[in-house]
């Protein structure tokens, strides 16, 4: 269960998040919506202790973020490519994130062969450093290390933007597998109101930093959600 | 069009994240150029007397003309390490209406307004002047100084060849080894028929034409260059290097930390900017040299206890200052991954300890000075792990600068995790000790001296817990300014 109470964020006098009451159930596939500068990535930030928050806080698994470090076993991000070290190779990122996470060497091999297809052999062994792989590529490396020992709690930031469309389709089905099988929330943040609508079980659309619409999938949500960006 | 370019030059000038620091680091750059220009200034008027006083019986413009050789070589060493190449910029200028001639030249030519290229002016020209006022030939003078200026220049365009291949370096490297090798034992006299062919320059004016010719040839091959590598994949992308993965897992006897140390192994030994840096840290080993062979020195030993602390902690000065900004690329996972602060923090402090640790075996050969001078080697590494090391902790806390990894430094135009506050607390590291080891030899012993800078070392290793949890505090306190500032490039 994430809580987000009275959580706000000023830059000088502009408000960019303004959340009174925000609650994520555990196990919940969570996707956030908004145009851009809607205070996403803030939010995430936020969740993430990244940046302070001008008021309240966001409780992670009754752990407050802010105050202690001990929801970071538990938590796994991945938000831009900052979340990577660009002079590893990624089976060296893999290893290093899955040695933080109490995973060895054998068991990092054996969780990243359940994801060739989505490599499509352009990741591992190919004596690259992660600053020299195209965007897309580097996505990713950091999606699937963000996978890496059973987090409880995934933050991904658009993990869809610069993907091909190919491996779109594959990592949507990833994550609806993935929230299928195990009882992690799963948090994130897209632009493709398609996408978001097949992964999610619950969208919240953001505006200018406050909540405006906070719905329940179904068969609707797509067009309802259409109908809203439209303008 | 260059026009438009020069415009361009000039608001990356002012607008560059360097300018817009704080008025003290513009203050400290404006006087560190003052400094090096003084410096030169003043070493190119006194040249010509320094070199009667001291070689009464030779013709200062031949003793100069002698290690003008060295000269050249040196300043390419130093451009090699230092000197940006301003490449990467061409991406944007690719597509737009400009003809091709007119870039290349624009960018051959900004290579000629660097910091390396005023630096022989202002050595040789006041030198020349002299030269005139004590009633040297004029035509000689002048073409000699234009001849010196020709060379500077082709040492500018070949340092560009240089930098797209390691072969070329690595053998210059070699040679100067060599030469100066052969030099100083006597074998051969390298500068003798070069110093020659310098002299011939300076008796025959229009020689000058030959280091002009040379310089102009020069230009025309990185012309040529630039010309059939215009392409993105070519001369104007950065290199792929094909990454050769080097085994560590030994490191893991290191416990909970070792995780880190293999990282940052990496981190020095795949990226540009670390590795110009452990280059600075290496020489900072021949630093006692200096102190220990000179007798205005060898008599007071504080002096000698602050070489010796230059000599096993030139790892931890340059390299440690600079944390955590070395991370900063990817600071964001680093504080929202599956670490604790104190770990991270810890780590860092290991591999100072590592720095220090290698820097003292390297240090063994110091013992032909005696065991005075060797036992302030070791108190000095002592201090260094136990004290110093923290303190440069502390100090990376106020670091906020980000550094550009694979992005070589360059000299007087980045000021990347460098400030005044920096500065402040890199001077307790150097007269801490000084003070520390000089009470005790004043009012007792040399081997009190030694004595209790050890001992101060030994008790900040014995605290380690207490104060790596202080320091924590710091970095949490800190850590959102922190992040932010990374987060700016």
């Amino acid at each position: 269960m994430i809580k987000t109470t009275e959580l706000s964020k000023k830059y000088g006098a502009v408000t960019v998040l303004n959340i009174a009451d925000l609650q994520i159930p555990k196990g919940q596939a969570f996707g956030l919506v908004g145009n851009n500068g809607a205070g996403k990535t803030t939010y995430f930030n936020l969740l993430l202790d990244l940046i302070k928050p001008t008021t309240g806080n966001v409780t992670n698994h009754e752990i407050q973020v802010n105050a202690s470090e001990a929801w970071k076993p538990f938590t796994a991000a991945f938000i831009d490519e900052s979340f990577l070290i660009g002079y590893l190779t990624p089976e060296e990122y893999f290893y290093f994130i899955g040695e933080l996470r109490g995973m060895n060497k054998a068991d990092i091999d054996a969780f990243l062969a359940q994801f060739d297809e989505i490599f499509n052999g352009e990741i591992l062994k190919k004596k690259k450093y992660l600053r020299d792989l195209s965007k897309g590529n580097q996505k990713k490396v950091g999606i699937i290390a963000a996978l890496i020992g059973r987090p409880e709690v995934i933050v991904l930031d658009e993990p869809f933007a610069n993907l091909d469309p190919t491996t779109q389709i594959r990592l949507k089905k990833l994550l609806k597998d993935l929230t299928a099988a195990s009882n992690a929330t799963l948090l994130i943040s897209s632009h493709d109101l398609g996408h978001v609508t097949e992964v999610c079980d619950r969208i919240v659309v953001l505006e200018k930093g406050e909540i405006v619409k906070d719905l329940i999938t179904s068969a609707e949500t797509l067009q309802e959600l259409e109908a809203y960006f439209s303008v | 069009m260059i026009k438009q370019f020069i415009n361009f030059e000039w608001k990356q000038f002012i607008r560059s994240s360097y300018f817009q620091k704080g008025i003290a680091i513009k203050i400290l750059l404006v006087f560190l150029v003052l400094y090096f220009g003084g410096a030169a200034l003043m070493l190119g008027i006194g040249l010509f007397f320094i070199l009667k006083e001291v070689l009464p019986t030779l013709d200062p413009i031949v003793v100069v003309n002698n290690f003008l050789i060295y000269w050249l070589l040196f300043d390419l060493v130093i451009r090699f390490f230092m000197q940006q190449l301003p490449v990467m910029n061409i991406k944007p200028l690719m597509i737009i209406p400009v003809k091709r001639n007119t870039v290349i030249h624009y960018l051959l030519g900004k290579t000629v307004i660097s910091f390396f290229n005023f630096m022989p002016i202002f050595i040789f020209l006041p030198f020349s002047i002299v030269l005139l006022s004590e009633g040297y030939p004029v035509l000689n003078v002048v073409c000699w100084f234009f001849a010196t200026l020709f060379l500077g220049l082709s040492n500018n365009f070949l340092n560009f060849l240089i930098n797209k291949s390691n072969v070329v370096f690595y053998v210059l490297i070699s040679v100067l080894a060599i030469l100066i090798g052969s030099e100083y034992f006597n074998i051969f006299k390298i500068s003798a028929p070069i110093g020659t062919a310098f002299n011939a320059l300076y008796n025959n004016p229009w020689f000058s034409l030959i280091p002009f010719s040379l310089m102009i040839g020069l230009y025309y091959i990185n012309y040529s260059f630039i010309k059939n590598e215009f392409y993105l994949d070519d001369a104007v992308s950065k290199k792929i290097k094909e990454v050769n993965a080097t085994d560590l897992s030994w490191m893991n006897r290191f416990g909970s930390v070792a995780i880190f140390l293999k990282n940052d192994v990496k981190l020095i030994w795949r990226n540009a900017r670390p590795k110009q840096v452990m280059m600075m840290s290496f020489l900072f080993l021949f630093y006692g040299l200096i102190f220990f062979t000179n007798k205005m020195y060898s008599d007071s030993p504080a002096w000698l206890a602050f070489a010796a602390m230059f000599v096993t902690g030139g790892f931890l000065m340059t390299f440690g200052q600079l944390v955590p900004s070395w991370d900063s690329e990817y600071y964001k996972m680093l504080m929202s991954q599956n670490i604790p602060y104190k770990k991270y923090l810890e780590s860092k402090w290991y591999l100072m300890v590592f720095g220090v640790t290698l820097s003292f075996i390297l240090s063994t050969p110091y013992i032909y000075f005696g065991w005075k001078i060797y036992g302030l080697i070791v108190a000095g590494a002592l201090f260094n792990i136990g004290l110093n090391s923290f303190i440069t902790l502390f100090g990376g806390a106020l670091n906020r600068v980000p550094i550009e990894l694979n992005v070589k430094a360059k000299a007087f135009s980045n000021t990347n995790g460098f400030n005044p506050t920096q500065m402040l607390i890199s001077l307790p590291k150097l007269f801490l000790p000084m003070l520390l080891f000089y009470l005790p030899y004043k009012f007792i012993n040399f081997e009190a001296g030694l004595f209790v800078l050890g001992f101060c070392g030994i008790l900040g290793i014995v605290f380690k817990n207490f104060f790596l949890n202080k320091i924590e505090k710091i970095y949490q306190t800190g850590k959102y300014k922190t992040i932010a500032a990374f987060g700016e490039k």
